[in-house]
């Protein structure tokens, strides 16, 4: 088995499933976590991904298919998206991409699901339609504190890892946003993103 | 160039001189005072302010005589001008003003934080790190983009230190107390489970402080083990999730909650992990001091002449994301 990617929690594995190209996804043990610590997370999030990315397919989000969980190894075997993360396309490309991201975040919302880790890596590319992958942090959850938090993290990144671009793919993320949860719904969660940034540190107090 | 550095942000009245050499910097002298609240509480600003005008004269008089200097020998003077505690960081910028203006050397307001990150890269040798830098006023992860500190992920309430610190407070230690956590919690290997809260880069402390204090009503020992394992682990994980997003092969730690063993030995392992170097700000640097402010204010005097006096602000919440950093 070819090592893709180490990734922060899991390592990726290119490997195959009745003869079709897959992804074998690691979540191996952390040495400096404690150990009971360690092996609930490790299991908690396998459940959690493989459950939710079957219910993302249901109403539309293109997401890999799962094609085998291991909770003993804690590992999953899903169908492998080809393509580039939008982290590493042009700046360009991530600006006119940053709608689709939107778009596919608000379905993510409106269906009553929190991704938990939206960073511009976890979107992929593939043969022009953007996958969805990781749901490793995500949750079932219709509370807006929950999505104003999604939302705070991926204007964290745009902020810092393509800060150059911040504020044209920001505005066109909040356009598919909120072409697809509504107008008063995308009030009520900037307002609440707002709120969550002025409870930071140092925030500019108003 | 020789520097003199004034910190005073929070429970620490500092002084420190540098002299500068081309990029290399060598500390003749870094003298602090701390102000010690009672054991259960934490630091009260007036008071601490009241401590910091008492030692200031003394402070300064013995760093400039150790580090075998006048006054009239200093080429740039710097305060910490904030994040901090408002009554605190007015009795740094009135002894550097004062100074300023009666001896007229140029004076330089210092981001406290930046601070911290600038004597770790000059101590620790780091060139291009991730930086953790946890203490009481900051839990934040940062990567230098663009002439800005960015930052990648940071706590959404309370920080690292003031979770210690808090917990600590409330099982009757005095503040700062991550020393006294540490040593308790080495006495157990008891892990009782506590809310993990990791939300992308980020975390979130204040659940897990309110359930530390209920476990701590069972067993102190049990509490402060769990809860270092948990905090740590969830810092841990955020820095993980950062290194693989911005790719960094550096991670550098600074700050007061740098000097912790168990979160060095936890963060190593994640080094490893990544194929990436870990350095971590000597010890006796790791908290609050004048180096930090003295060697910022020398790098920024390569490119600006100082402010005016009426320029020579305090701010309480100056976020170092808002710095821009052209030297």
């Amino acid at each position: 088995m070819k090592l893709v990617k180490k990734g922060a929690e899991a390592d990726l594995y290119q490997t195959k499933w009745q003869n079709s190209k897959a992804i074998l996804k690691i979540r191996k043990i952390k040495t400096y976590r404690n150990s009971l610590l360690d092996s609930k997370i490790r299991k908690q999030r396998t459940i959690k991904e493989s459950q939710m990315l079957s219910l993302v397919k249901s109403f539309g989000i293109p997401a890999p298919l799962v094609y085998f969980v291991n909770l003993d190894k804690t590992s999953i075997t899903m169908q492998e998206i080809s393509g580039k993360p939008v982290h590493d396309l042009s700046e360009l490309k991530i600006i006119e991409l940053s709608k689709d991201i939107g778009k596919l975040v608000g379905t993510l919302h409106k269906n009553g699901v929190m991704h938990g880790d939206l960073t511009t890596s976890n979107f992929i590319l593939h043969q022009n339609t953007v996958f969805v992958i990781d749901f490793g942090l995500s949750q079932i959850s219709i509370k807006p504190e929950d999505h104003a938090v999604d939302l705070r993290l991926i204007k964290e990144i745009l902020n810092s890892a393509h800060a150059k671009i911040m504020i044209s793919s920001w505005k066109n993320f909040l356009n598919g946003y909120k072409s697809i949860v509504g107008h008063a719904y995308y009030t009520k969660i900037t307002k609440l993103v707002s709120e969550i940034e002025s409870r930071g540190r140092y925030a500019q107090v108003v | 160039m020789l520097g003199l550095g004034i910190e005073s942000t929070a429970h620490t009245f500092s002084c420190a001189i540098i002299e500068k050499r081309g990029k290399k910097g060598k500390i003749l002298s870094d003298i602090r005072k701390i102000y010690r609240p009672e054991e259960g509480e934490g630091i009260h600003p007036r008071e601490a302010s009241r401590h910091h005008i008492g030692h200031s004269s003394q402070v300064l008089s013995d760093c400039l005589q150790e580090a075998n200097v006048t006054v009239n020998d200093l080429d740039i003077v710097s305060y910490a001008a904030g994040p901090g505690l408002g009554p605190c960081l007015r009795v740094g910028a009135v002894v550097a003003r004062s100074l300023s203006s009666y001896y007229k050397i140029p004076i330089y307001p210092v981001n406290h934080a930046i601070g911290h990150i600038e004597l770790g890269k000059l101590l620790t040798g780091a060139t291009n790190p991730l930086v953790l830098l946890v203490s009481g006023g900051h839990t934040m992860l940062l990567a230098f983009l663009n002439k800005q500190w960015r930052v990648f992920g940071e706590t959404l309430d309370i920080t690292l230190g003031q979770l210690l610190d808090q917990f600590g407070r409330s099982i009757g230690f005095a503040s700062p107390c991550g020393k006294n956590i540490e040593e308790l919690a080495s006495t157990s290997s008891n892990y009782v489970t506590l809310p993990y809260s990791v939300k992308g880069n980020d975390v979130s402390f204040s659940g897990l402080l309110s359930a530390t204090k209920s476990v701590a009503t069972k067993s102190k020992v049990d509490a402060c083990y769990s809860l270092q394992e948990t905090a740590f682990a969830m810092i841990s994980e955020a820095v993980e999730r950062a290194l693989s997003f911005t790719r960094k092969k550096e991670l550098m730690i600074v700050g007061g909650v740098a000097a912790n063993k168990r979160l060095s030995e936890m963060l190593k392992d994640v080094c490893k992990r990544h194929g990436c170097k870990f350095f971590v700000v000597p010890l006796q640097y790791a908290g609050d001091c004048g180096s930090q402010i003295c060697w910022t204010g020398l790098l920024e005097s390569q490119i600006k002449s100082g402010v005016e006096l009426k320029d020579t602000f305090v701010t309480q919440s100056w976020r170092l994301d808002s710095v821009k950093v052209n030297y």
